[in-house]
């Protein structure tokens, strides 16, 4: 089954790392990639909320905002498409994402529906 | 340039799913096919790489925290939110104005949002 695996945390503490420390964490995410072998699809980083546009439409009219849906405190920062067993599975490969260890991941299987 | 569109649903649209019966839930999806469909044919037109999933509802989300080497493993979305995430699309669009054009195309654009967020590449 496919999980999506959203990656959440806190952007201030990502911009105030030195490029040592983040080149750190870069490397500990590739670490997570060659260990978690086969069960990731796709993944990427997102680039931070500042560069996020929302568009709702009502009555007819598109309405085109900057930042994000929903402001949080420790808002989507990146993401992994795993490819598991089961969520239970999805879950033991989340805890080595090293945004879990800081943020929090959260796990949303694909609907067994076919895609709209 | 590569943008994760997020698909968020209207949360009393989520809700109102909830008590449908298999049947009703089929015939609303059926109703919205053609509205897809729709977008879908104009994605092809416009020759934009389109990859997405739709995604099961929030209720049955997990979020997984490791702290002090602890694995902690919650039910439930991360966030409790009036708009929720209920599928994406990953599109490699020319620019954002043309992700806009399509976020604006999006069936459930028109009671809930569609967040549009750029990869880093």
């Amino acid at each position: 089954m496919k999980v999506l695996a959203l990656i959440y945390g806190d952007e201030s503490a990502w911009e105030s790392l030195s490029d040592e420390d983040r080149q750190g964490v870069y490397a500990r995410y590739r670490a997570f990639g060659e260990q978690a072998d086969g069960k990731v699809a796709n993944g990427a980083e997102i680039a931070p909320t500042s560069a996020a546009t929302t568009v709702r439409v009502r009555d007819g009219e598109t309405q085109v905002t900057d930042g994000p849906a929903v402001e949080l405190d420790e808002p989507l920062g990146g993401f992994y498409l795993l490819e598991v067993g089961s969520l239970d599975e999805a879950a033991e490969v989340a805890a080595h994402i090293p945004g879990a260890a800081s943020g929090a991941v959260e796990l949303r299987a694909a609907s067994e529906e076919e895609a709209p | 340039m590569k943008y994760l569109l997020l698909l968020n649903n209207d949360r009393r649209a989520v809700d109102s799913w909830r008590d449908l019966s298999p049947d009703e839930a089929a015939a609303l999806r059926a109703e919205e096919m053609p509205r897809w469909n729709t977008l879908f044919g104009w994605i092809g037109e416009q020759g934009i790489e389109v990859d997405g999933l739709e995604l099961e509802e929030p209720n049955k989300a997990r979020v997984v925290r490791v702290r002090d080497g602890e694995t902690l493993v919650s039910d439930g979305p991360f966030a409790e939110t009036k708009e929720q995430l209920g599928g994406y699309f990953l599109a490699d669009c020319k620019d954002l104005d043309q992700a806009i054009e399509l976020a604006q195309r999006v069936p459930l654009v028109g009671t809930g949002s569609v967040e549009i967020r750029p990869l880093v590449e």
